[in-house]
Order: C-alpha cells, then structure tokens, then sequence
C-alpha cells in the first residue's frame, strides 16, 4: 500500500518535473564554484534552457539535520539556484530513510545509514554524508556546575535502570568533589524513529556489555527500551529539550545541533569517556580527532559507524549526517538533486563554515568528500 | 395518466445511482479499512500468536541484523511483539477520562438546558461546542506545557496523600507525564461531546413531564433524578460510549502527554503509559524501516485489536441500556 501510493507520488513529481522543461540551473551555474572535481558536471546537463519553471526538492527526516538544511542551507542555497524549490521537514530520520525508499521525498535526511538487510530490498538508495554531526549527553541536575563525567557503561547501567539515583556510588567515583543530590534519575528517550536514538544506543552496545550482548537491547532508530518506572520519552530533538528543561534530575541525548539552544535553557552536557579512557567535551576539536581516526575506514558504500572511535581525544559519539537518496530519478529531478548535493558537501558551499559553526557540525573530511561525489554522480545514471 | 419524459426517467436513474453509490460509502469504506486492517494483520498474528494480547514486550528486533524465519514469516532478529502495556493504557486513560467526564457533562448539560436562557445560553452552548473545536494537537501543547507540571507539582502530590487508603495513588509522583494526565486531557477532549449529546436530550424532556414534577413538589433535583434522567437514559449511555471511543482513539494529545512508555505496565496513577493509538502514530516511521515489515504488521493487529474494542465498547453500551430498560420496565409492570 505505502509502497505503491508512494510510487503515484513519485510518477506524478517526476511528470511535473517533466513538464516543467528541464528548468535546472540556467542564471546560477557560475556561483557554483566547488573546489571538487565533478561539481561542474551536474549542472552542465540542465544549463541553456529558460528557466521558467521550477524543480521542488523535498527533505525530511533528522531532526539533528533539520537547522542546518531549513534554516541555513534553504535560504542560502536561492542565491546559487533560484531555480530550485527546497522544503524541508524535521520528522526523524526513521521517517527520512522510509519516505525516501517510498519516493515520497527526493532527500530523505537521516543521522543512520540503512541496514544491510534494507539495502538489499532496495538496492538503489545510495547513502551520502553530508556533514559530520555529534551527539552530546545532557541533564538537569539543578545546582551542578561544570560538565559531568560520565561513561557509556554508566549511561547504560541508568537507561537499563540499574543506577536509579543520581548520588549512585558509580556516578560519583566518575565525579569525585561534586555533590550529587539524593533524587531520581529521570531518564528521557526519543518515542519517533530517531538517529539520535541510532547513535546514542550504538555508543551503549559498545560500552555496556548487558546493552550490546546478544539479548540486551541492543541499537537502531527505535529499540525496545527496557522498562525503567521513571523514565519518560519524548518526540524529536526539541521534544527532549523541552523535556529536559521541564523536568528537574532528568537525562537525555541531544544532538549538538541543538547545544546552544538546550544550554540557554539551562541544561549541562557531560564529558563523555573516549576508547582511551580520557573525559572529553564535543568540542570542535575533539569531534575532529574522532573523525581523522575513522576516514580511512569509510567504504565507498560510505555505511560506517564513527561511534567509539580510538583516539586520546575523540569524542565517542560523532555521525555522518546522511542524504539517502533513490538513484534512480528523471532528467530534471536528477540534475537539480545533483547539483544541490554537490554544492551541500563543497567547502565553499554547503560545507562552509559559516553554515556549519552555528550548528556546531564538521565538513566532510577531503578523503571522504570523493566518495560522497562518486555516489551523488550515480543519481540519475 | 402522466407520460413520463425521458429526461426525467434520466434524471431518476441518476438520482438512483447517486444516492446508492453515496448511501453505500460508509459501509465499503469500513469493510474496506477492516479488510486491509485485518490482511496486514496475518502476519504478525501468525508471527506472535496470543502471545501479542498478555505479552510484555513490544521489541522490533535487531533491524541491522539478520533476518529470522518463524511460523512460516520473516522478521527481524529477535523481535517479539506483545502489546499488553498499551491496551491497559488505552482502556485505563479512556476509563479515567470518562468517570470524570460523567459528572461535569452531566451537570453543565442540565445549566445549559434548564437554569440559562436567552443570549445566555447561546453563548455557554457554543463555548462548549468550541471546546471540542479545539485541535488536539493544542490540547496536548497546554497539557505538557501547564498541566504535567502542574500535576507533577500538585494534583499527583496531593492525590499521593490518600495513598495508604487506595494504593493506586501512593507515589512515586514521578514527571507529570502519564496515566492522570492523559486521562485529565482526554476528559476534557470529550466533556464537550457528551455535553452537546446531553443538552439535545435533555431539552427532549417534554415539559409537561416537568411541570407535572414540580407541580406534585418535588425539588429541582429531584425533577431532574426522577423524570428527567430515566427519560434520556438511553441517550445518555449513547453519549458516553460515543466518548469512550472517542477517547480510545485519540492520538495527538496523549501522545504528548502520555510519558510514552515502552515495556511497562501502569504500577500506580502517575505512571507514564503508552496507548494503541499512539503507539501507531509513534512507531509507524520507524516500523517502515524494518526490512521484513513484520513491525509495520505488528502495528497493524494493534490497530484491529483498537477497532475490536472500539466495538466491544460501544455494544458493552447498548447491551447495558437494554439491559437497564427491561428491568425498568418489567419493575413499573409490577408496580402497577
């Protein structure tokens, strides 16, 4: 049923595509000057024709992408090609991969590749990252300075209700000279089909062996959370922030696209123990050194896992924010997907840093940038 | 005799189609919706079994493993589907929703039909009739926004209090989302319904019946207890189970309030649950990304058992107005 309505969706996009007389790029081809290779080769299909009409790209999904694609990346992208309509849509990245498998969206927007097992029911999604994303542990432990320490074992031990108070023996040989109070632990989790949930949850199969063994929880965009009384889920990324601003001694995973919005509401953020055993922050710095350690490992599928990366200052929980996107597409639809996603995963563009500091993301490393390029070239082919 | 025009015997044989067609649609779509609700079903019935109405766990497996084989379906590596959790805190929330409901409804129906007049009552009647305009949606902003802290910091501390007489209230009060929010935000959702259905009734009440009342003295209340409630008695069951389905399929507003739980069943008032319908509209993005499907399948029997007892309920309500009906009758037949 979802399939084939989806289906309609994308025959009736694609025709409308079509009609629209292969509009493409015409006036701001020249902007786009990528410091890649291929990035020309995009827009050479669709330029010359009198851009009248328009091509609509849709995205939705991630929730941890959604402000840098509508707040950012929309507004700036109309300058380099006023030809092309964006809209994005923050629905989770469950949402992203399914509504894009369906061709109900031409970019579906996830923090999570796709399984093995998706991958071949549906052999034409490709899976391109865009940016590098993190991931940090919040709370709102009223009267608590500074940042925590905490450990994925611990996280484990809280989320699988094991460690019920926040004056627990293991939180406090982990933060020696901080008074903890004698409360409840409110554990917050995301309800939607989430990669925070993705993330998060893969960090605690690597950290916590009950998490990760074979019966235990386990991870995915949605997992079946064990029964803990107290704690209280929570749908997207500001759903927690808003829960975890409103609920005294809670805890919760945020992506740090969303830092700066939780820590005006008054919300601390731990330092998170790496493979080395140091406590660190996801400062710029550290997201980088996570991700240096890992770009030779990216095949050219791109599907990896940075999580738990080794290195004395990597921070554990850092992604690849991902565009799944169908290959197959119409001329117009093609060329417009290619261009945009070129010009997203360029330095100069998309991956510059004044759109990616306020979001606190990282650029695609310049090893895995090709790989990226190699996969966005197959659209349409 | 008349002859006839073909353009009218047109018109007749287009009116007949029309009105079949049109008259015809409420019952296909609903065979329809039950018949793709049900197909969808068969797997995972098959998959979980009984299993899927006492069970506990509601697990999708591991969806970047293997793929498992079972009872001749596929799924995702140790998924089990069981669906107890949200069952309960469907008929909990809805049960809570409506025992609060009964009274306000009760009493604002009878202000409105009997004690306001004029300008008065035009404007306290479409006050109730925007309350149920009010998208659930917002209901559910006000509720985690107002009501959940003020549950958490009020109601729940207060209600604690009478915990070692009712043990259901004793705490932990916990965060305020849960059981007695969603059954507070649920009952205000459908008082406007009940209220609406109630006032209609209750100006049925032909006004000689009431006159004869007060005329023999009795009090206002007991006109109302003695003629005019065994009068719309039957209305009023209709009215309540119009609610409670209402209040069993309400997506929005839970869900925002409901504290979502997952594997869990309500151990006291403040607990955080989780409903059928919500659970659908929360698991379905992620469910579509289950390569074997089986969630999708798994969220579809929750959705056949909703509608069973959406039914269920609603002929609960009829069987009590007969029920209640002969039994009146049958005592008036012996009191004369």
């Amino acid at each position: 049923m979802m399939k084939q309505s989806g289906k309609w969706i994308a025959v009736s996009v694609t025709a409308a595509g079509l009609i629209a007389s292969l509009a493409g790029c015409g006036t701001g081809a020249g902007n786009n000057t990528s410091g890649s290779g291929t990035a020309g080769n995009a827009s050479g299909n669709a330029t010359g024709t009198s851009a009248s009409g328009a091509v609509t790209l849709n995205e939705t999904g991630s929730s941890l992408l959604y402000p840098l694609f509508n707040n950012q990346w929309i507004a700036a992208y109309q300058s380099v090609d006023p030809s092309v309509k964006l809209t994005a849509a923050s629905t989770g990245s469950g949402t992203g991969i399914s509504q894009a498998i369906a061709g109900t969206v031409q970019i579906g927007a996830s923090d999570a590749y796709m399984s093995d097992a998706q991958i071949a029911q549906s052999p034409n999604m490709l899976n391109i990252p865009l940016a590098i994303s993190a991931q940090q542990i919040m709370y709102n432990l009223p009267g608590v300075k500074g940042h925590l320490k905490l450990t994925g074992d611990v996280l484990g031990q809280i989320y699988l209700g094991k460690i019920t108070y926040w004056d627990d023996a293991a939180i406090k040989a982990l933060n020696p000279g901080v008074s903890l109070p004698h409360k409840p632990i409110v554990p917050v989790r995301r309800t939607d089909g989430s990669g925070d949930t993705f993330l998060f949850t893969q960090f605690l199969s690597d950290t916590n062996k009950t998490w990760g063994s074979s019966s235990g929880p386990n991870y995915g965009t949605s997992i079946s959370w064990p029964a803990v009384a107290s704690e209280v889920g929570a749908k997207g990324n500001d759903g927690v922030v808003s829960q975890l601003a409103n609920t005294p001694y809670s805890i919760g995973y945020v992506g740090i696209s969303w830092l700066d919005k939780a820590t005006q509401k008054g919300l601390g953020y731990a330092a998170l123990q790496n493979k080395s055993g140091n406590f660190v922050l996801p400062t710029q710095a550290n997201i980088q050194a996570a991700a240096s350690t890992m770009v030779s490992q990216v095949p050219a599928s791109e599907r990896i896992s940075l999580i738990y990366s080794p290195g004395a200052n990597s921070y554990p929980i850092i992604n690849f924010e991902y565009a799944i996107v169908n290959k197959q597409q119409s001329g117009a639809t093609a060329a417009a997907l290619k261009k945009f996603l070129n010009w997203a995963i360029s330095p100069s563009g998309g991956d510059s840093s004044q759109y990616m500091t306020p979001v606190h993301f990282l650029p695609l490393p310049a090893s895995v940038a090709p790989k990226s390029q190699a996969q966005i070239n197959q659209i349409g082919s | 005799m008349r002859k006839v025009s073909s353009a009218s015997k047109n018109a007749d044989r287009v009116f007949r189609v029309a009105t079949g067609v049109a008259a015809s649609s409420p019952v296909v779509f609903l065979v329809v919706i039950a018949l793709i609700v049900l197909v969808q079903a068969i797997p995972s019935m098959k998959f979980n079994g009984w299993h899927f109405i006492y069970g506990i766990q509601w697990n999708m497996g591991n969806l970047y493993g293997a793929l498992e084989h079972k009872n001749g379906v596929t799924a995702a590596a140790g998924a089990s589907y069981a669906a107890l959790p949200f069952i309960v805190g469907t008929l909990a929330s809805s049960i809570i929703a409506i025992l609060i409901a009964i009274p306000i409804s009760m009493f604002t129906a009878l202000i409105l039909a009997y004690r306001v007049r004029g300008v008065l009552q035009w404007i306290l009647s479409i006050l109730v009739e925007l309350l149920a305009g009010i998208p659930s949606v917002v209901i559910g902003l006000w509720g985690i926004i107002t009501l959940a802290p003020w549950v958490r910091d009020n109601l729940a501390v207060w209600l604690s209090h009478l915990g070692p007489v009712v043990p259901y209230l004793r705490g932990p009060v916990g965060t305020g989302l849960g059981l007695l929010s969603s059954g507070l935000v649920l009952a205000i959702m459908i008082v406007p319904i009940i209220t609406a259905t109630t006032r209609d009734l209750l100006m049925q009440v032909p006004i000689l019946y009431r006159e004869g009342g007060i005329g023999l003295g009795m009090t206002t209340w007991e006109v109302v207890r003695y003629i005019c409630m065994p009068f719309i008695r039957d209305g009023f069951v209709g009215a309540l189970a119009l609610g409670w389905g209402r209040a069993m399929g309400e997506t929005m507003a839970v869900l925002m309030v409901s504290g979502s739980a997952m594997n869990l069943l309500p151990h006291n008032l403040y607990s955080p649950i989780s409903t059928m319908a919500a659970v659908i509209a929360d698991q379905l993005d992620s469910a579509l990304t289950d390569a074997s499907q089986m969630a999708v399948h798994a969220l579809a029997e929750l959705a056949l058992i909703l509608m069973v007892l959406t039914l269920l309920t609603n002929f609960l309500a009829r069987w009590l107005v007969t029920r209640t009906g002969r039994r009146r009758s049958t005592k008036a037949g012996v009191a004369a």
